[in-house]
């Protein structure tokens, strides 16, 4: 067995390798491969497998959701086993499926099921399936036993999921936090406090695992100790993106879990984000939007919780930040702002943390006092403090070496930023 | 019939004595030449039978022999023609082989029989070993600062023969008193609204420390690097002919007292070749800009946009003060001890940090990679300039001239000479905890820094020393450094992981 990945899924995995066959294998592997064929899209998948969705996401969810968890469940109940499907596609046989043949229009069947036959003669399932177990990811149809009931129900749920991790359960408290991957400090600050408190009081934060805000969101979550974190990742899960985030894919995975709907070496391409962004959403209780510029990739992702009756909280900012905007708007068009983490909570209607006590810091006197009201509230650059305070640099630095040690500011590249109150 | 002059050969920026031996035997006229000449060494033949012909003189129509000794050491350049000539005169008994003994002979020949000056003149003759020697007259204020020999200053190969004849007298090189070097036409006063980056170059200069200004454009980190030279001290002696000798070997223009005595400040383009930076060249082995900027300022404006492989190979000289060049035949130590100054833009757009900035992720982390690593750690300060506030731009507030910095940095750089050292850069971490001891307070600054992870163990040394020289621009000799200087070592010096996560 495998050393890799975490107990959980090992104990998943030797329960149903411990079967009576022990070659027999999960039907996640047969889904896996089928995924892996060359246009083989999960549309296609889902018709193979006799599953009466057609196409994941998008705007119509909500057309979908309307149709009745009822019909969505009697078809999931007519899944053919991956098994099968596989079986179909090697025998070439899969163009005889009826949806399948009207999910590819112009294309000639048998063209194509022959096209996926030769591909999947190629495919050695032992090895394919050894490159899973490898790297402890588990692979569930939707519909089959190990699917998690979270997302069983969703009407825009993968139709196969991968996962990795400690916690791969989808259970318990959740919210995500989303936003730029170019952001600012004070943004960068406020993902990782709401990220560590949420953690603390047993949220599962879900994020993208992107640069800037999602990573940041990550980076307090486990600084924190508790609340499994999930990411949602766009591509395959042994494909780290960006690569910069390496260490904390694993540290999400051992603390939590990786999930993710493409199979082990898929690239993250820009076309799959729009449908991490979907199982961002249908794995959150509520979407946090931290910081957003006018037309920001987190702004999808709050268009989607909206349509989807997710509660969507924004934490609002200077109306001159451009990385702002996307925010403010969010709050001008009715998202409920975020001004600090008991919003989250309240939206959750977890009891709120006892409010701050009285703020404990010494407070500045003399220069340093000076200084501190010098600086307002955006970053600055010592430079401009020197010039709005028009003391020497010598005198400026101590001055704001102490602030930092007492907490009242926090130190950047060149330039200062005032802090608030510790949460 | 035979003759032999002494006179020298330029590798790298040493001088190696060469021996030219004529031999003027019997047999058709042919004119060889033997023991490694590069082909300016060649050519030199067809100059000197033209000078021979232009000064009225025969050259011999028999079978003549050049052989340059020792014969296994490459010579290059055409400051042989002149003892070529001379060989060949005394070979020929036109002049008494005693008025040749005892004196070398360096210069090239022009077609019409003038002596013309050749680079590296103060190494050559310091490699000869008579104690009079035959230069360019447009080479003898360099010459002369070798004290030990007398220089003959000559102008035309009619002139040597003259001298040599005993017909007249050698010319003395006119002593013409070195005008003091002029002062620095660029003046720290004349950039506005840095206090910080004005502060960092005070730092720079009195400690040695490498700097790297980094900022968007127009920020002014040109104007402020370029002023660095003038506000260090004047070249002592010792570093001024070593200096001078790195320039003269390239062939660079020298004052007109033959002597640099202030710091040279170097400036190469970033499309600057590998080779132009380190130096190299296949026989002569030219000195690179590394070196030329010894005992002063290496600036590389636009750091970023500097090929890594060129950035790479200044890690050698930052450490040892010198650079060694390979070739298949020789290698050769070139001296390249200066103080590196840097300016970048935090990212190929230049508004990193700015809620402007059109770079990609992509493209910030391949600028970032560039500089990175063990580079961006030998830079003992690190500070980050914008763009100067309109106020300040048009105040009246001028900050300090170059001269009154330059006065303190004299006084900062005589502290650090009582350590033993030139410069507080050089401190090693023993001599640290002997001259720059922490006090309780600046111990509590560092101990936030050390556990907040954004100063690293190699970090706190840097900080150290450069404390030690802010303590010192204050007139502090103490050997403890309080939380004061420390402060503002750790504001100058913005952390590599911080670089990264802005």
């Amino acid at each position: 067995m495998s050393a890799a990945g975490g107990s959980a899924t090992r104990a998943d995995r030797r329960g149903r390798d411990g079967r009576a066959d022990p070659d027999a294998r999960p039907d996640g592997a047969y889904a896996a491969a089928l995924l892996g064929l060359p246009g083989l899209w999960p549309a296609r998948l889902a018709a193979l497998l006799g599953i009466g969705r057609s196409g994941p996401g998008g705007g119509r969810a909500g057309d979908r959701a309307a149709v009745g968890r009822d019909a969505v469940r009697s078809a999931t109940a007519a899944a053919r086993s991956a098994r099968a499907a596989w079986d179909l596609v090697r025998s070439g046989d899969a163009a005889e499926v009826p949806a399948l043949r009207r999910l590819l229009g112009d294309a000639d069947p048998e063209v194509v099921a022959a096209h996926w036959a030769a591909a999947a003669a190629r495919v050695d399932l032992d090895v394919l399936w050894a490159a899973y177990r490898r790297h402890g990811v588990t692979v569930d149809v939707l519909g089959g036993p190990g699917y998690p009931p979270r997302l069983a129900d969703e009407p825009s749920a993968p139709y196969v999921l991968f996962r990795q991790g400690s916690v791969v359960d989808l259970d318990g408290r959740t919210v995500a936090l989303v936003g730029t991957r170019r952001c600012t400090p004070v943004g960068r600050e406020i993902a990782t406090e709401f990220g560590a408190t949420l953690a603390s009081v047993g949220v599962r934060v879900v994020s993208g695992l992107a640069l800037g805000i999602d990573g940041a969101a990550h980076e307090g979550a486990l600084a924190a100790g508790a609340g499994a974190p999930i990411g949602v990742i766009a591509g395959g899960i042994d494909r780290p993106y960006p690569v910069r985030h390496r260490s904390l894919w694993q540290r999400v995975a051992g603390r939590g879990a990786l999930v993710g709907e493409w199979p082990l070496g898929t690239r993250s391409e820009g076309w799959r984000f729009p449908a991490r962004n979907r199982l961002i959403v249908a794995l959150s209780e509520a979407v946090v939007v931290v910081e957003s510029r006018e037309a920001g990739g987190s702004l999808v992702t709050a268009e989607i919780a909206l349509e989807r009756g997710v509660p969507v909280l924004a934490v609002p900012g200077s109306i001159r930040s451009p990385l702002s905007a996307g925010t403010n708007r969010l709050i001008r068009d009715g998202a409920i702002p975020a001004c600090d983490v008991d919003d989250v909570l309240t939206a959750l209607s977890l009891r709120s943390s006892p409010s701050p006590g009285a703020d404990r810091r010494p407070p500045p006197s003399g220069d340093a006092a000076i200084i501190l009201a010098a600086m307002g509230w955006d970053p600055v650059s010592t430079d401009t403090i020197a010039a709005r305070t028009g003391l020497p640099p010598a005198a400026l630095s101590v001055h704001l070496a102490h602030l930092e040690l007492d907490g009242w500011v926090s130190p950047g590249v060149g330039w200062w930023q005032r802090r608030g109150p510790a949460a | 019939m035979t003759a032999t002059v002494p006179s020298a050969t330029l590798l790298g920026v040493e001088g190696r004595p060469v021996s030219v031996e004529v031999h003027i035997g019997n047999g058709l006229p042919s004119f060889t030449m033997v023991g490694l000449p590069d082909a300016a060494c060649r050519e030199s033949r067809d100059r000197v039978k033209a000078a021979f012909a232009s000064t009225g003189l025969d050259f011999p129509k028999t079978r003549v022999t050049v052989n340059l000794a020792p014969s296994g050491v490459r010579k290059a350049g055409s400051g042989l023609d002149l003892p070529i000539a001379v060989a060949v005169l005394a070979a020929q008994g036109r002049v008494d082989p005693h008025m040749v003994a005892g004196c070398g002979f360096v210069g090239e020949l022009g077609l019409d029989g003038a002596v013309r000056a050749v680079p590296g003149v103060l190494s050559l003759v310091d490699a000869i070993a008579e104690r009079a020697v035959v230069v360019p007259a447009a080479c003898a204020a360099e010459a002369s600062l070798v004290d030990r020999v007398e220089v003959r200053a000559v102008s035309s190969l009619r002139q040597v023969l003259a001298a040599l004849r005993g017909v007249e007298p050698w010319p003395r090189p006119t002593d013409r008193a070195a005008p003091a070097a002029p002062a620095d036409p660029l003046d720290l006063a004349d950039v506005r609204g840095q206090p910080l980056g004005h502060w960092a170059v005070e730092i720079s200069a009195a400690g040695g420390h490498h700097l790297l200004l980094i900022g968007p454009p127009g920020a002014g980190k040109t104007m402020l690097a370029s002023r660095i030279a003038g506000v260090l001290p004047p070249l002592t002696r010792g570093d001024a002919l070593e200096t001078t000798r790195i320039h003269s070997a390239g062939g660079l223009a020298l004052p007109p007292g033959g002597l640099v005595t202030r710091p040279p400040f170097r400036a190469p383009h970033h499309t600057s070749s590998v080779a132009s930076l380190i130096g190299g060249g296949s026989a002569a082995l030219r000195p690179g800009e590394v070196s030329y900027a010894t005992n002063g300022v290496l600036f590389l404006d636009e750091l970023g946009e500097f090929p890594r492989s060129a950035l790479d190979t200044l890690r050698q000289p930052l450490e040892d003060g010198q650079i060694r060049v390979f070739r298949a035949r020789h290698a050769v130590s070139l001296p390249a001890r200066f103080l590196l100054v840097a300016a970048m833009n935090p990212c190929p757009c230049g508004l990193a940090g700015g809620l402007a900035c059109r770079c990609s992720d992509a493209e910030r982390t391949r600028y970032e990679r560039r500089v990175s690593g063990p580079l961006l750690d030998r830079f003992d300060l690190r500070v980050t300039v914008s763009r100067p506030d309109v106020a300040e731009l048009l105040g009246d507030l001028r900050p300090d001239p170059s001269s009154v910095v330059a006065a303190r940095v004299v006084a900062a750089r005589a502290m650090a000479g009582e350590r033993g050292v030139r410069c507080n850069a050089e401190l090693s971490a023993a001599a640290l905890d002997r001259v720059a001891r922490l006090t309780a307070d600046a111990r509590r600054l560092v101990e936030h820094r050390l556990r907040s992870g954004r100063l690293s163990a190699r970090g706190l040394v840097r900080v150290r020393r450069v404390a030690r020289t802010i303590a010192d621009l204050a007139m502090d000799d103490r050997g403890v450094v309080d939380e004061g200087p420390i402060a503002a070592a750790l504001e100058l010096r913005a952390d590599a992981a911080t670089l990264e996560s802005v």
